[in-house]
Parts: structure tokens; sequence; C-alpha cells
């Protein structure tokens, strides 16, 4: 009644099975590095909005300056040109080169500077700091530079839990072959660091 | 074992002395709406007086009911690093304030001897307390009483205020993400509803006897009740009871326990039911939990 399974059947049988879990471990892998791509692009919007709240505040905080501290032009052409700048650089998720990450860093630094450096400068003008439209816009700016810290803080989270899958064995195998690379993360630069301090 | 238990109050009575040297930081913040639902104002070193930490308790209580925004207001002495925003953020990180989806966290921080002040504010938050908002109040309202060392007012018209805008919000308060929603507390009212019915009726057919003419299980139902004096002058109870089956009767005497709760005050059943303990008599005093919320760097604060 019992039925003797050949040789070749049951070599058949292994390979099919290993060859099941590899495919299914394949797909587990890559659905999770989709998962995690995802995760950073999404870091990376918020960022990219956070970024342009702060550019959107700056004609506002330009022409609330200009009225008490006429004498001020220089540093408030500063301001503007640093955010003409900032604002040219966009950057896709998946484009985030090296180059391109140390270039909007630079960008957004130098409008960081420029702002503070204004925000120094306002010190100056008792009237000025005393104002409650000003005393607004400096909270919104405070506001916008932790925001964007916070989210540079989570962007290198989830790109650091992106990078570790790619690289990690075996999942560096299917991330090599469906063209997953190791993402830039920000770097800590003193100009970027160097947000505009507000004292009360 | 007395002994340890005895250490261990002193070491719980000693922290907030331990931290008033070196700082709180939100590991060692003892959270009492964790202890109870309905408070907010951790107020360790007894910044603000009793009367307005309830009065903060009680606007934070119904703004989280209404709006589903939930606060920690947090009003100490001095917090480790002295920045305020350093330390909401991990508190909030810790605890996950408001509600995760809908992110409607506040946190608002006093160091009275940092001098320092700070609002958070989750996303979902930032629509009816932006920033700008944040600091008028603090311009308008806290920092002046900041000034002339008014904790009390600082602390509880900010709130106010807060909760004033934060009102204004139509988008706000739609009832979800309440910890009340959702089939859960109904389900657990019904198993409670069901529980303590099977309990008063095992009880109710336990006492009920066994005829003892017909052999009929349970089947002697209370048919009359009559008092009287026995010999010793001590006021009895009667009760006559019937078998529903075959109709035989039989009494039996106890004493009055109604007599007996006025004579003596009550022994147990007063304490039992209507004692004063703080799990009870309070009013019901259960601790709360967070939302699991977060935050994204929004607010306002400064220093004084």
């Amino acid at each position: 009644m019992s039925k003797k399974i050949s040789k070749g059947t049951t070599v058949l049988l292994v390979a099919g099975v290993v060859v099941l879990f590899l495919i299914g471990g394949t797909l587990t892998t890559y659905n999770g590095l989709v998962a995690k791509d995802e995760a950073v692009s999404t870091a990376w919007g918020d960022i990219q909005s956070q970024y342009q709240r702060r550019s959107d505040l700056v004609p506002n905080l330009v022409s609330t300056v200009k009225g008490y501290a006429k004498h001020e032009s220089s540093t408030l052409e500063s301001v503007v040109a640093a955010r003409a700048r900032a604002t040219q650089i966009t950057v896709d998720a998946d484009d985030l080169t090296p180059e391109k990450m140390r270039s909007i860093q630079a960008a957004q630094g130098e409008l960081s500077q420029a702002i503070g450096r204004l925000l120094a400068v306002t010190e100056n003008y008792p009237e000025l700091k005393a104002n409650e439209n000003f005393s607004e816009l400096q909270a919104q700016l405070e506001g916008t530079e932790n925001r964007i810290n916070e989210s540079r803080q989570k962007f290198n989270a989830v790109v650091q839990n992106y990078n570790v899958s790619v690289r990690r064995f075996p999942a560096s195998i299917v991330a090599g072959l469906f063209g997953f690379e190791k993402k830039e993360k920000f770097e800590a630069e003193p100009a970027a660091q160097t947000a505009p301090k507000v004292e009360f | 074992m007395i002994l340890q238990r005895r250490l261990f109050t002193l070491l719980f009575a000693l922290l907030p002395l331990l931290c008033i040297a070196e700082g709180w930081t939100p590991e060692t913040l003892p959270m009492v709406h964790l202890q109870d639902a309905r408070r907010y104002v951790c107020n360790p070193d007894g910044v603000m007086s009793q009367a307005a930490v309830d009065s903060t308790d009680a606007v934070l209580a119904r703004l989280e009911r209404d709006k589903g925004v939930q606060t920690v207001v947090v009003a100490v002495k001095r917090i480790e690093g002295g920045d305020p925003y350093q330390f909401g953020m991990e508190l909030g990180r810790k605890y996950g304030v408001g509600d995760a989806e809908e992110r409607t966290g506040l946190i608002i921080v006093l160091s009275t001897a940092d001098r320092a002040y700070q609002f958070l504010t989750g996303n979902g938050l930032e629509g009816a307390l932006p920033d700008a908002v944040c600091r008028r109040i603090q311009n308008r309202v806290m920092v002046p009483a900041l000034k002339r060392g008014d904790w009390d007012e600082a602390v509880f018209a900010s709130v106010k205020a807060a909760d004033g805008y934060i009102r204004r919000d139509g988008q706000l308060g739609t009832g979800e993400g309440d910890e009340t929603d959702g089939p859960a507390p109904y389900l657990l009212l019904g198993l409670v509803i069901a529980g303590f019915s099977v309990f008063i009726f095992s009880i109710l057919r336990a006492s009920l006897r066994d005829c003892p003419r017909c052999g009929s299980k349970h089947c002697m139902r209370s048919h009359g009740m009559t008092f009287f004096r026995a010999a010793d002058g001590r006021r009895r109870r009667r009760i006559t009871w019937r078998c529903a089956k075959c109709g035989y009767e039989e009494t039996t005497d106890s004493d009055d326990p109604g007599s007996s709760h006025r004579s003596h005050g009550g022994r147990w059943m007063g304490p039992v039911i209507f004692g004063s303990g703080r799990g009870f008599g309070g009013g019901g005093s259960f601790g709360g939990s967070f939302g699991g919320g977060s935050f994204g760097g929004g607010g306002s604060g400064g220093r004084f």
C-alpha cells in the first residue's frame, strides 16, 4: 500500500521548500525595506515643511524690524539673500546624496545665522522688543527652530533604522538586488547648530 | 518588615527634598495623573497652593472631557539642567501626553528657581494654540504674575487663558480619542453589572431554605416579619417562612439588626459602605493614563 518516494522526488521537494522560504524571506525583507524607505521620505518631507515654515516667516520678520531699525539695512538684506538661497535648494527624498545634503545644510545654516544676527541686532531697539507682534513673531521663529531640530533628530533616527536594515545580512542581499542604498544623515555642523537664540 | 516599610516611607517622603537640591528630572517627577485621573498639576515642592492646584485641575479635567486635550502642568522649584523646553520634551516623550493620533497634548512647565517657563503643544493643538498665542498668554498673563512672585496666579490664569483659546477651536473635541469612547467601557460596565447580578442572585438563592416537609430545594419564601421584645429586653425579629410547593410554614427568630445598628452605631456596615477610605470615600480617585501623544517642538517659553 505504501509507496516509496524516490530520491529525486525528495530532492525536488526539499528544493521546492527552500525556494519557497527564499521567496517568502525576500518578499518580507523587501516589504520591510519599502516601509523604512517610506518612513525616511516622510521624515524628510517634515523637515522640508519646517524649512518652508521658517522661510515664510522671514518676510514678516524683515518688514517688522524694518519699521523700527531702519539703519540695519545690511543685516536685513543678508537675511533676505540667505532666504532666497535656502528656498532655491529643494531635494527629493530619493535623491539625498551627500553633496546635496551638505548644500542644503549650508544654505539653511546660513539662513539660521542671518536670522540670529538680525534678532541680536533687535536687542538695541527697546521699542521693537516691546512690540507684541514682534514678540509673537519671535515665538514663532523659536518654535520653528525647535521643530526643525526635532524633525532632524527624527529623520536621523529613521535613516539609521533604514541603514541598519540595508547593511545587515541577509537583508543586504535583497537591498542590493532591488537598489536600496544607504542614506545620508544630518551632520551636526556649527552653522546648522547656530539657531537664532531668543533671550527674554 | 515594618522597619523596611518605614524606611521606604521615609525615603519617599524625603524624595522631594533630595530633588530640590539637584532639580527634578522627568524620571524623578511624580506624575499625579497616573495616581488620580482628575489631577494634572505636578506640584511636588508646594510651589502652588492647594487651592490653586485644585482649581487648575478642575479646569484641565473639563478641558480634557470637552475637547480631548490632555495637559500636564509642572510647577517646581528647580529642574535639572534648568531648561524647561528640554524638560518638557523629555516628559512628553516619556509619558506620551495627549492623544496618539490627534496629538493634542499640552505641557506647561514652571521652574521658579530657574526663573523659566515653557508651553509645549502637540501638533494637533497648533491650530488652536499656535506659538504666537502661547507667547501672547505668557506676555499678558503669565509673566506679569511671575514677576510679582505670584505662582498661583501665573499658572491658573495661563491655564484659563489657554482653555479659552482651545475652546474657541471648533475642530477639537469631536470626541475622537476620548478615553471613555468606544465599546470597551460599555463592555466593562456590562460585565460588572452581570457579575454583580449573579452575585446577588446566588446570595438570595443560598439564603432560601429547603422545605423540611416536602424536601423541595430553596422553596421556603419569606411570608411576613414581626418584632417582639425578648425576656432580656432585646428587640427580636420573627420571620415567617412558607414553602412555595406544599404550603408548610415555620418561623425563625433573630436579633433585630436595625435595633443593633442604632444602639451600637453600626460596627461594620458603616465603615464598609460609608467609610472615608481614599479608594471610595474620596469619590472614586482612580489612576489615569496618557494617550501616547507626541510633541514636535511647538510652543513658547522664556525667562522672567
